[in-house]
């Protein structure tokens, strides 16, 4: 009697706890479901919660490794992983095709005026938003770019990317009501007028900044407040937001409403977030594209491994570097920049550590990038020299307290890193530690100068020099983390920023790297390349070096 | 520490017979087990404490020539993707075992668990209850997200006072040693480790207080501090030693956890470190020997401290098997 | 039944002093910790004068007392602020998905562990004096002694990469009957078994100590002497033991699905509490600490006045203190 009352009552607990934690997540997963379709309501067709369906694969279905986004907010967003969906969801005035050329995107054509620095955008009556409530018009993109822009939607690169604009920085000040340079003429016309005829504007038009939302749908969201309604935007993209798990998985689906061609051909890509090893979940047919990593890019290398007909490699415009704080000893004595650049064996490491996945870069413009010069000599690689100019400089002794910055969590650093400081300490006598910090906190440091020397990648986000040498090493600029500055180099990027004369405008950027190589406020190490492996029934997969709108171009064929 | 915690717990519950010390070792020797348990931990720590003498080579010494190098006469168990000898990373990262376990042992189990144990036990009373209390909430809350939360936090802190000292006192290179990265783990396993070896005395010294021997030095008028130290104290060494040898596998695992989450010791050796670098798949499938190594080291000290545990538990309280 | 309500009762009133106490440290954890939190929120760009109004708007710069106060009133709503790796969700958006993926498995793992556990248990102590004996208490300590860390690598390598078999990680939920279910997809096997291992392997062990304390017991032997049938006695007494460590385990369990989990998840990456709390810990993202933890020690204390509870129906003869018998 007594065991049996125990049994029960122990049993009773069990299913009580299981039930009351188990009854608590569902009611509280079923509530932010009702908040989702709630403000579907809003016109969207697609309630991620009801339309949720069995993982398996639809025919035309993609399926891909995927990031987790930190945002899907166009006027917010920072990171590779973001832009990577946002680009497929949202779209603006103008685009990269695959081929990288600047394409009509939601502007028909545009006409620029004589002196290069008013551009009329006609846009194209046919868009329209995901929900099909109604068409794009110009003031919506007007609304898109000041929400970027106002200081109280708090991006933090709303003003990286727009801020060429006239009359951006009175309304970001808070001193003016609008953007002045963005003017709507019509339904079908927007003006933006920028303060100098760089060449390169539309090219920064391609960013999500630029890209037009919905206006009824953001509300006043910002970008750390009230993003519920990313979970399912109403954008303008080849793409619709199907489904949206954190941190599982990503489904978009067809917009076979899509003004562009070719229109999506996939009828849905499906991005696990979550999990173990791509590559082994692309042996396993989990997915259809992976990356490859050191471990195995031997391996498909050999050209009698099957997976070796479905490896690709391409250049991907992103070069990784050591930046030193050009401002403060030590490393405002160039002898001893030089001297580590001289001591760094880019080429060994590439080699030995990174399997050649990376290539060892010489200068500051990765391959693929105009501009890019294959005669550069870079510093070459001389220990002994290294040593000499260190010593010449002060010696080891006034390295002491000096560490290396970089972002990452986890154990240890990457190994590649730690292989370039295992050779300075071989060549210069030098023992530089390593500090690991979160890479939010990470950018922080860097940014505010908080570092002696720190390791850092950048990517382009448009095929132009600009991107690399002005954006990184011009004195004036906010991202030149380094501070270097040198009045020449900023004569030589100025005068190219505005230069019309293509030829003259690439030497002026190649003459200006050779003085910063020179002068070493960077060491650069390697140049990105992607190596990937592709199933062979996906077709026209773009490997491009860097976020663009390419998953309309793919097509499945079994 | 949940094992630890509840093997020291069961002791505290389980009827402990005062056996004389040879009586005790000499049972624990009988044990095949046992024995082979202690060797296993023996080597490993000697190999940790003896770490710069015996290891080859220094675990950060990277030769970028010789990658992935097999086992051979002069590596004996190969090299890593930098050229650093898998042994010598090994007895290093054994080396940062023994420093936080001989600290958190020290600070933890030693100083505050033992004092605080004699403390509440021997003064029972408002001072019993409320030391008691806080024992009580150490264990209701979720220590080791707590021991990530406090090292997350504090790293920076503990560094700037490292700092600090370095420029007060003039000693160099404490920070470089890895000094404030070791204290702070230490310190925080220490906070939520005291509590066993505390509860443990002061049962002990509870059941102690009132025998004749202390009865009698107490009448003979002797000093409380003397009572504690010179009476107490000694009675209780051998549930000392078990309790700290049980202790210690939950303080090894705790340091190899944290540092794989890359929130224990940095810029030296740890089997953390290495388990972190070669544990994803391709990794294994690619260099199976340097996942394989730290995790059978990891794995057969664990299993030496289960086993030596049994063997223990078992001497102290024979009617369990 | 007098002394052990009122003892619940004790520790109930207890539960919202810790828990009080756990979020001062933590909150004071995190606002003393050098990194302006801020600063990490807005993101490299930002510029100072952002930062500045974002830290008055948000109360930063008012007395840590005053913004503790204030971060208590708005939790005591349901409001626990923002998440930082996803922008602009509310962190009980967040949490509570995450949970409900550790809670799948680990649920799971528990009915998986009685189910086996204490049968191989029993059998193991009933082969005693066997050549089955060694060898069976032999695999249990060596199968509890793994610990994660170690396993779920090995593991991982064996079933996901040299057989096959299973997936490398991560998890799938589907929807079934409304609710989002993942622990009938092939990512929840690996985890599942993982976990099953060692627990299996304790609770074994522990059962087999169990089964030969009570044969050996006097009144078993009397029973025998007087050539009664054993088995019912056996059975009765055996029950009543196992019972103690289904309560302390299911405790653990619970107790342990914040911690236990950290590892487990970030090796297979699963999106489940343990992962999130240590992403959030790597990212200084501190209002979803602040809500990890607090829930964390919620569980925490449940579980452990459970346990005790059930320690109590067992067996009166453990006095039910403050101290308990955790």
């Amino acid at each position: 009697m007594e065991t049996r009352r125990l049994v029960l009552t122990l049993t009773g607990i069990g299913v009580v706890l299981i039930v009351v934690l188990g009854g608590l997540s569902i009611a509280l997963l079923a509530t932010g479901g009702g908040n989702d379709s709630g403000s579907a309501q809003n016109g969207s067709q697609t309630s991620p919660a009801a339309t949720a369906q069995l993982p398996q694969r639809v025919a035309g279905e993609l399926r891909l490794f995927g990031g987790d986004p930190i945002s899907l907010d166009p006027a917010c967003a920072s990171d590779a992983d973001s832009a990577t969906y946002i680009v497929e969801l949202f779209s603006g005035l103008v685009s990269f095709d695959k081929d990288l050329k600047i394409i009509p995107d939601i502007a028909e054509s545009w006409d620029t005026s004589q002196d290069g620095k008013v551009y009329t955008f006609h846009l194209r009556k046919n868009v329209e938003f995901h929900d099909g409530s109604r068409r794009v018009v110009a003031d919506d993109f007007k609304f898109s770019m000041e929400r970027a822009l106002n200081p109280d939607t708090q991006s933090t690169v709303g003003e990286v990317y727009l801020s060429d604009i006239v009359g951006a920085d009175d309304f970001i000040a808070g001193r003016a009501q609008e953007v002045s340079g963005i003017k709507v003429i019509n339904d079908d016309t927007l003006e933006i007028t920028i303060k100098d005829p760089i060449v390169y504007f539309l090219d920064k038009l391609t960013y999500p900044t630029a890209y037009v939302v919905d206006r009824r749908e953001v509300g006043n969201s910002t970008c750390f407040q009230g993003a519920d309604w990313t979970q399912h935007p109403n954008g303008t993209g080849p793409f619709k937001m199907k489904e949206f798990v954190l941190g599982q998985r990503i489904v978009l689906e067809a917009n076979t409403q899509f003004y562009l061609d070719p229109k999506p051909s996939l009828s849905q890509i499906t991005y696990l977030l979550s999990g173990g090893s791509p590559l082994v979940m692309y042996e396993n047919d989990e997915i259809d594209i992976s990356g490859v990593g050191v471990n195995d890019v031997e391996r498909i290398r050999d050209p009698n491994e099957p997976l070796n007909k479905e490896y690709h490699t391409g250049a991907n415009m992103s070069t990784d570097y050591i930046g030193f704080n050009t401002q403060e000893g030590p490393f405002n004595d160039p002898r001893v920049r030089k001297a580590f650049a001289m001591a760094t064996d880019r080429a060994l490491v590439a080699k030995t550590v990174l399997m050649d996945i990376l290539l060892p870069a010489k200068g500051v413009l990765p391959p693929g990038m105009p501009g890019y010069d294959e005669n550069l000599a870079g510093i070459p690689y001389d220990p002994e020299g290294a040593k000499a100019l260190l010593d010449e400089a002060g010696g080891p002794d006034i390295l002491k307290d000096v560490t290396l910055l970089t972002s990452g969590q986890g154990a240890a650093p990457s190994e590649a890193l730690a292989a370039v400081t295992a050779l300075w300490k071989q060549n210069l006598g030098v023992d530089i530690q390593i500090e690991q910090e979160e890479l939010g906190i990470f950018l922080r440091d860097v940014d505010r100068g908080n570092f002696k020397m720190f390791s850092l990648g950048w990517i382009a986000d448009y095929p132009d020099p600009q991107n690399f040498l002005e954006i990184k090493l011009h004195s004036q600029s906010p991202d030149n983390e380094t501070k270097y500055s040198n009045p020449e180099v900023d004569k030589l990027l100025d005068s190219a920023r505005t230069e019309t004369d293509q030829a003259k405008r690439t030497s002026d950027y190649q003459e200006a790297e050779k003085i910063i190589v020179d002068d070493a406020p960077w060491v650069p190490l390697f140049y990105g390349q992607d190596s990937v492996l592709v199933k062979p029934y996906v077709k026209n997969f773009v490997n491009a070096p860097f976020v663009i709108p390419r998953m309309r171009y793919v097509t499945i064929e079994r | 520490m949940n094992q630890a915690e509840l093997t020291a717990g069961s002791l505290e519950a389980g009827e402990i017979r005062r056996t004389p010390q040879f009586r005790f070792y000499r049972r624990l020797v009988r044990r095949p087990v046992a024995v082979a348990a202690i060797l296993i931990i023996l080597v490993v720590y000697t190999a940790g404490v003896l770490a710069p003498v015996v290891a080859p080579y220094h675990f950060d010494d990277a030769d970028l020539h010789n990658t992935f190098a097999s086992p051979s006469g002069d590596h004996l168990l190969g090299t890593d993707r930098l050229g650093r000898d898998v042994l010598s990373r090994l007895v290093w990262s054994a080396q940062t075992t023994v420093i936080i376990s001989a600290l958190t042992v020290i600070g933890g189990s030693l100083i505050l668990g033992v004092s605080l144990g004699l403390t509440t036990g021997y003064f029972a009373g408002r001072v019993d209850s409320v030391i008691m209390r806080v024992a009580d909430a150490l264990y209701s809350v979720p220590t080791f997200l707590l021991i990530l939360i406090i090292n997350a936090t504090m790293k920076d802190r503990i560094k700037s006072l490292f700092h600090d000292i370095e420029d007060f006192s003039g000693i160099g290179g404490l920070v470089r040693s890895g000094a404030p990265n070791f204290f702070l783990l230490s310190l925080a396993l220490s906070i939520f480790g005291w509590v066993g070896m505390a509860r443990l005395v002061r049962s002990q010294v509870l059941s102690l207080r009132e025998s004749n021997y202390v009865l009698a030095a107490r009448a003979i008028g002797s000093s409380t501090p003397r009572i504690l130290f010179r009476h107490l104290l000694p009675q209780l060494t051998n549930l000392m030693v078990v309790t700290i040898t049980l202790s210690l596998g939950a303080v090894a695992l705790a340091e190899v956890s944290l540092t794989f989450l890359g929130i224990g010791v940095e810029d030296h050796a740890s089997f953390g470190v290495m388990i972190f670098q070669y544990a994803g798949p391709t990794n294994v499938r690619a260099h199976p020997l340097l996942l394989f190594a730290p995790t059978i080291v990891v794995a057969s000290l664990m299993l030496s401290f289960n086993l030596l545990g049994d063997a223990l538990t078992d001497i102290l309280s024979p009617r369990r098997r | 039944m007098n002394g052990l309500a009122a003892y619940v009762l004790r520790r109930l009133l207890l539960v919202p002093v810790i828990l009080f106490v756990v979020s001062m440290v933590t909150f004071a954890l995190g606002r003393y910790a050098p990194n302006d939190y801020v600063a990490i929120q807005a993101g490299s760009r930002a510029r100072p004068e952002t930062i500045e109004r974002i830290r008055e708007e948000r109360g930063l710069n008012d007395p840590v007392y005053e913004q503790y106060i204030r971060y208590v009133g708005k939790a005591l709503r349901g409001d626990f602020g923002q998440s930082v790796k996803y922008r602009g969700t509310d962190v009980q958006d967040v949490i509570f998905p995450r949970l409900w993926v550790t809670l799948q498995y680990n649920a799971v793992v528990m009915l998986l562990t009685f189910a086996i556990g204490i049968p191989v248990g029993t059998w193991a102590a009933l082969r005693r004096g066997t050549w089955l004996d060694p060898l069976s208490i032999g695999t249990f300590v060596l199968v509890a002694s793994v610990p994660v860390l170690v396993s779920v690598p090995l593991l991982q390598w064996l079933f996901a990469v040299k057989l096959g078999w299973l997936p490398t990680g991560g998890w799938n939920e589907r929807n079934i009957l409304g609710v989002k279910v993942g622990i009938f997809s092939a990512e929840a096997i690996l985890p599942v078994l993982a976990l099953t291992l060692v627990s299996v392997a304790g609770l074994a062990r522990y059962m087999r100590a169990q089964v030969l304390d009570v044969l050996d017991q006097d009144f078993v032997r009397t029973a025998r002497a007087k050539g009664l049938n054993e088995y019912p006695v056996i059975t009765r007494h055996v029950v009543r033991n196992a019972l103690l460590p289904i309560a302390t385990l299911m405790g653990f369990e619970l107790a342990s699905l914040f911690t236990g989990s950290i590892i487990l998840e970030t090796l297979l990456g699963i999106p489940g509490i343990g992962l999130f709390a240590f992403e959030s810990i790597g990212s200084r993202d501190y209002d979803s600490i602040m809500a990890i933890v607090l829930l964390g020690a919620l569980v925490f204390q449940i579980a452990m006045l459970l346990v005790d509870i059930a320690y109590g129906f067992i067996d009166p003869r453990i006095r039910l203190s403050a101290e308990g018998p955790t």
